[in-house]
């Protein structure tokens, strides 16, 4: 085992793994983190602690990972390319090994821009790093891992061990260059992968058939990206703004229709809508599930941590494997 | 070449308006190309300087003349009585222009009317656009022609990032992603191969990040050494 | 003709004399800088107008009259609609500036301490005497008829050239201290010998001033007249009788002065002559005048006899020409003389050319051969050192204007003679190269404008008096025809020594005609003078050949002058493009300051910048309607610097709204648009 975590295990074990999404509060107080994790603790293999999503200033994605771990939920630490360079990463790096962290999801991060948003005024005006990309950043995890080496070729008494894991996008563009982008994280050292938001299967399947031929399912563990759909409009926003991101019309014309059988009832509104969401998530788990070349899902209920406990039993993913 | 644009007036006043006699000094290269710094531009603001002055009623000696280049000596040399006959010298060039002729006249103020921007190519008139980081280590020839590290809003060096959308960056639909059209390039150039391997990680230390750079040329800086001295 | 210090020179002269010269002033036998002065007259500047005219032309008021133009026919609007109206221009220009012009005669003292003589007075005789008066010599004309200008006062009938004109030439140059003695026929009244050996120098200058006749049987019959003296005894009221029925020999333009002139005089007038219509010497327009006058012309009849009758002409037989021109293009011509024809006529007139009267030379130094003098072409000098020779007698028939240039050559030589310094090839040369053809790329990019008509008497009305009948310009139609002008020559220039080839003047050009390597060269040949370029060049590197384009702005402290603090009525720099200005004649409210501009093409964002840091309250700016602009692309390139002017007021707390642009139709309401009070 190159990790020992139990996310590696349970992909070993040739379970479908489930992984879950934990968003760390703008705030000194973890006691968030502490409630969230509660709610996915035995729902899913690990949960991944965000490293700043959307470039907005939260407690950090290690330390976020340490509190989680203390509630027995095992954490994907996540590292982006945005705000470090190479020595800050490793630094970070071998202290989250000391502090027990075994999963590494490596990230380019959102551009700060986007960290002034809504009501958010974020940091637009940041220095952002990117002193290396994602590749790099898993072969800098994949060197210190392996050979013992830092980027710059010095040795490491004891290298962290790490569960590596990349992200993909599918769906993105171009479309014909995203099972290459996929590939160079693979070659790089990925050992598993979590993609964006799936909601247009027939995309999905045709990018695995790729996968497949260049037998990429085999060099590393693919998990489906799950995102709950909460409200007919974040559906269309999602179809409409989210890079890589396309809703079928049918999947929209549901959850429209879940909101108009409340009529003006904005609760039930609400409740209809959950309720529809959930379903369609358990729908695509299962359509991805069934995909060749898939070991798993990466289910988000973004701010709704909540759900996960009924799409998993929903899903027949429950209970977990536990392993000693 | 360089591209800037002119600081706010406001700004620039804010900055000049407690000086007696101001020399407003353009440069007729880079920053001349993109309207922004050339003879034309200096004696537009000193027009707009000595309309403001009589507004405040300060009296204020305004003149405005250009130079060819701020950061070459030679072109600098025959204006240098002029340029140090006065209290300060409002420079129209690049910063390097103003960091050059400060460094030249040492007791004579020298402050930037521009904002430098980047390096940029002119795709049509009135539009400027940078494609290049100036980072000392150029991969041009791998990516199709087309710098990810200065057009990529992460640098990203292996492939475009999760956000690129219809062709755009994630930080604008202005902003067309850069790997989008590497690999566009790429495909049409018959290359795409090439951007199979992983790049690794870049050696920084020849840009900005080694430190500020200089570049002498060799024959010259052997020559010099030899001699003990420079080359006349 | 000698530059000297004090000769006027409009803006650019230098930087033109480098460069290809525009079409009509190559083609000006003096190089009349014509560009030049339409562009003057275009913004009002009449004064300085004459002043490019005076300069290089001493009987400028006759050739506003008779000068036969090679300027227009060159003109570079000829491929696009119709020439400009140069010479009438020059009419208007010079009669506006005629105050100007009596005020700055001055006498000029003998500071050479020489003395030269000028045998006739004519237009080589009278440039000769001007240019020498210039240059500090004391000039005496010799003029054997009563007054001076030679042909231009004995023959040229006054319908074509009032005297009035005349007079204002040869004023000027009197006033220099040139002294004419009048009615003193040298050889005569006093001899050859006696003038070069009173003068320093000695210039013949007296034309062709015989009539050639006909060597055909009974040419000596009563009422046969020749040309000259016919035409001499009419301006001179000399009581000349003619018939009923007039029949005038030839188909030169002298031949239409007789013609028109013998109509005037109540005869019914024939004209018959050897050319076909095409091939008549005489100018189009001026045959055209004629016969609109009632004037028949039989064209390729060749005069054979006189028929008379008791000693008096009845007609004349005519005989068929076959050809005029042999193989070679030589005059030459050949008759079938079984095609015979009569004419009836109780007077015929033989205008087939002229010839010099030499006798005046007799028992003189001078040499002459086969009827002519001996002379240098490269020094104008005869066979007698201090004896010079000019114009027409050793040219041949030729223009007015053409005589002037010969004039100013003679003096150039006369003074360099008087120098020590007389060598071949220090005359002054007027053969110059001419800007191209305009391009047919851009041919369609210039809009038509049809020519200001030239208003004459009726045909009917002019034929009973002498009176000149052609009436001259107003102010609005010569601003208007001056507008149409393209302004060849004095265009775009680039100084390549500013220029970063930065492309901005070839992506502003409506026209193509930068191109750009190392640095921009403005095509002359393409370039429309619009001045674009000039406001958008990042550099300040381009400047126009024929204006100054800092000029508005370093006069406008001047233009805007003191202001008085307290004042009311708000002071208004008026940017008025003079397309437009010149039909209100300039007549504008007090509180507005007019600035002339030959399009807005010209302004600059400085230029608005400038009205207000002098002081403006307000900056009122008159265009052509869009669709009316004489230059392309204006109306865009006005647009972006009037925002960027905007922004850059807006930037000093100067409300965008000081700045209005009108275009013609609102002209009328200056005096009561609020904007202006």
């Amino acid at each position: 085992m190159k990790s020992g975590s139990n996310l590696e295990r349970v992909i070993l074990s040739g379970n479908p793994a489930v992984t879950a999404e934990l968003g760390p509060p703008m705030s000194a107080d973890g006691s968030e983190i502490r409630h969230k994790a509660k709610l996915l603790k035995g729902f899913c293999d690990a949960a991944n602690i965000t490293d700043c999503q959307t470039a907005v200033v939260r407690i950090s994605s290690i330390a976020g990972a340490v509190i989680a771990l203390q509630e027995g939920l095992e954490p994907v630490m996540q590292m982006t390319c945005r705000d470090r360079n190479r020595i800050a990463i490793q630094a970070d790096l071998l202290g989250a090994h000391a502090l027990g962290l075994r999963n590494c999801l490596c990230i380019a991060g959102d551009h700060q821009k986007f960290s002034a948003a809504g009501k958010l005024k974020g940091h637009p005006g940041a220095k952002n790093v990117y002193d290396v990309d994602t590749c790099q950043l898993v072969g800098i995890l994949k060197k210190m891992r392996d050979e013992g080496l830092q980027q710059g070729g010095d040795k490491l008494e004891v290298p962290p061990r790490f569960f590596i894991g990349a992200s993909w996008t599918p769906g993105g563009e171009p479309l014909d260059f995203r099972p290459v982008n996929l590939k160079k994280k693979i070659d790089a050292g990925a050992d598993f992968i979590q993609t964006q938001g799936i909601y247009d299967i027939d995309i999905f399947r045709s990018q695995m058939e790729k996968i497949r031929a260049m037998g990429l399912h085999e060099r590393a563990a693919i998990l489906g990206g799950i995102i709950v759909p909460r409200t007919a409009m974040m559906l269309k926003y999602m179809d409409s703004s989210v890079a890589g991101v396309s809703v079928p019309k049918s999947l929209i014309e549901r959850m429209a229709k879940a909101k108009e059988r409340a009529g003006d009832d904005k609760k039930k509104a609400k409740e209809y809508q959950e309720e529809e969401g959930i379903k369609i998530a358990v729908e695509l788990i299962h359509q991805v599930l069934e995909t060749p070349g898939v070991k798993g899902v990466h289910i988000q209920a973004i701010e709704w941590e909540s759900a996960i406990e009924k799409i998993v039993k929903s899903a027949g993913l429950y209970p977990r494997p536990v392993f000693e | 070449m360089i591209v800037g644009s002119q600081k706010p007036f406001d700004e620039i006043w804010e900055m000049i308006q407690s000086f007696k006699k101001i020399l407003v000094l353009g440069c007729n290269t880079c920053v001349a190309v993109c309207h922004a710094g050339g003879s034309k531009e200096a004696e537009i603001l000193s027009e707009m300087i000595k309309v403001k002055a009589k507004q405040m009623s300060h009296s204020i000696d305004v003149n405005s003349m250009s130079v060819m280049r701020q950061c070459e000596n030679e072109y600098l040399d025959e204006f240098m009585d002029n340029i140090k006959s006065t209290d300060l010298v409002l420079s129209m060039a690049c910063g390097v222009g103003v960091n050059f002729l400060s460094d030249k006249i040492n007791a004579v103020p020298v402050y930037p009317a521009l904002n430098t921007s980047f390096y940029g190519g002119v795709p049509k008139e009135g539009l400027f656009i940078e494609l290049c980081a100036g980072c000392g280590n150029c991969i041009l020839h791998l990516t199709g022609g087309i710098c990810p590290i200065a057009r990529c809003s992460k640098s990203l060096m292996n492939g475009p990032c999760g956000g690129t959308d219809k062709g755009k960056c994630e930080v604008s639909k202005d902003i067309d992603c850069a790997w989008f059209l590497i690999v566009e390039r790429m495909k049409l150039l018959g290359a795409l191969e090439k951007l199979y391997d992983v790049q690794p990680p870049r050696d920084w230390s020849t840009s900005f990040h080694g430190g500020p750079r200089k570049i002498s040329l060799e024959h010259i800086k052997a020559y010099e050494e030899q001699q003990g001295g420079q080359i006349r | 003709m000698v530059i000297q210090e004090q000769t006027y020179r409009p803006y650019g002269y230098e930087i033109k004399e480098k460069r290809p010269f525009s079409p009509c002033r190559s083609a000006c036998p003096v190089n009349t800088d014509v560009q030049a002065y339409i562009a003057l007259i275009s913004t009002g500047r009449y004064n300085e107008a004459f002043e490019v005219i005076r300069s290089v032309n001493p009987i400028a008021s006759a050739c506003s009259y008779i000068c036969h133009h090679p300027c227009e026919q060159a003109c570079r609007r000829c491929s696009i609609d119709e020439p400009l109206a140069i010479r009438h221009l020059k009419r208007f220009a010079l009669e506006k500036a005629s105050g100007y012009r009596r005020s700055k005669r001055r006498i000029l003292k003998n500071t050479q301490g020489k003395n030269i003589a000028i045998i006739g007075s004519g237009p080589s005789g009278l440039t000769v005497a001007n240019d020498l008066a210039d240059l500090g010599y004391g000039v005496t004309i010799y003029e054997k008829h009563l007054a001076l200008g030679g042909m231009l006062a004995s023959a040229i009938p006054p319908y074509r050239l009032p005297r009035e004109a005349l007079q204002e030439d040869i004023d000027d140059i009197l006033s220099k201290g040139v002294k004419a003695i009048l009615n003193c026929q040298v050889g005569k009244d006093i001899s050859l010998n006696e003038i070069i050996q009173k003068n320093d120098a000695v210039v013949i200058a007296v034309g062709l001033s015989q009539s050639r006749s006909l060597n055909i049987p009974n040419i000596d019959s009563d009422g046969v007249l020749l040309a000259i003296p016919f035409l001499t005894s009419v301006v001179f009221n000399r009581g000349v009788k003619i018939g009923k029925n007039v029949l005038v020999i030839g188909g030169g333009n002298v031949a239409i002065d007789v013609a028109r002139t013998a109509r005037r005089l109540g005869s019914n007038v024939e004209m018959v002559c050897l050319e076909s219509a095409e091939e008549m010497p005489a100018w189009k327009w001026e045959i055209e005048e004629a016969m609109e006058e009632g004037i028949k012309i039989r064209n390729r009849w060749g005069p054979n006899a006189v028929i008379k009758e008791d000693e008096k002409v009845k007609e004349l037989e005519v005989i068929k020409v076959l050809s005029v021109f042999d193989k070679q293009g030589k005059f030459n011509p050949s008759f079938d003389k079984n095609v015979k024809d009569i004419i009836q006529a109780d007077t015929i007139i033989i205008t087939i050319g002229q010839m010099s009267d030499n006798s005046f030379a007799k028992d003189s130094p001078l040499k002459i051969e086969g009827g002519r003098f001996s002379w240098d072409p490269n020094t104008q000098m005869t066979n007698h050192p201090s004896v010079f020779i000019t114009g027409e007698v050793v040219t041949g028939p030729g223009s007015a204007i053409a005589a002037v240039a010969s004039g100013h050559k003679t003096a150039h030589a006369v003074h360099l003679f008087l120098q020590g310094q007389l060598k071949p090839g220090l005359l002054p040369n007027f053969e110059k190269e001419k800007i191209e053809q305009i391009p047919e790329e851009i041919k369609g990019k210039i809009k038509p404008q049809s020519r200001l008509k030239i208003l004459h008497l009726e045909p009917a009305i002019r034929c009973q008096t002498f009176d000149h009948f052609e009436r001259g310009y107003d102010e609005e139609s010569a601003l208007k025809e001056a507008g149409r002008c393209r302004g060849c020559g004095g265009g775009a220039i680039v100084d390549s020594s500013r220029c970063m080839a930065c492309l901005t003047c070839k992506r502003v050009c409506p026209y193509g005609a930068p191109i750009v390597k190392a640095y921009s060269e403005i095509r002359p040949e393409f370039c429309q003078a619009c001045g674009l370029c000039v406001s958008e060049c990042p550099a300040q590197a381009i400047s126009m050949v024929s204006y100054d384009v800092r000029e508005i702005r370093d006069n406008m402290p001047v233009t805007i002058g003191i202001l008085n603090p307290d004042r009311k009525i708000p002071v208004i720099a008026g940017f008025f493009c003079t397309h437009h200005v010149g039909v209100k004649g300039f007549q504008v409210p007090d509180n507005i300051r007019v600035i002339p501009l030959s399009c807005v093409s010209r302004l600059d964002v400085l230029d608005i910048l400038k009205a207000f840091q002098c002081g403006a309250d307000k900056v009122a700016i008159l265009k052509c309607p869009e669709d009316s602009c004489k230059y392309e692309s204006v109306n865009t390139r006005f647009s972006l610097r009037l925002s960027r002017a905007k922004k850059l007021l807006q930037m000093l707390s100067i409300q965008p709204e000081k700045i209005v642009v009108l275009s013609e139709l609102e002209v009328g309401e200056l005096g009561d648009n609020h904007f202006f009070k």
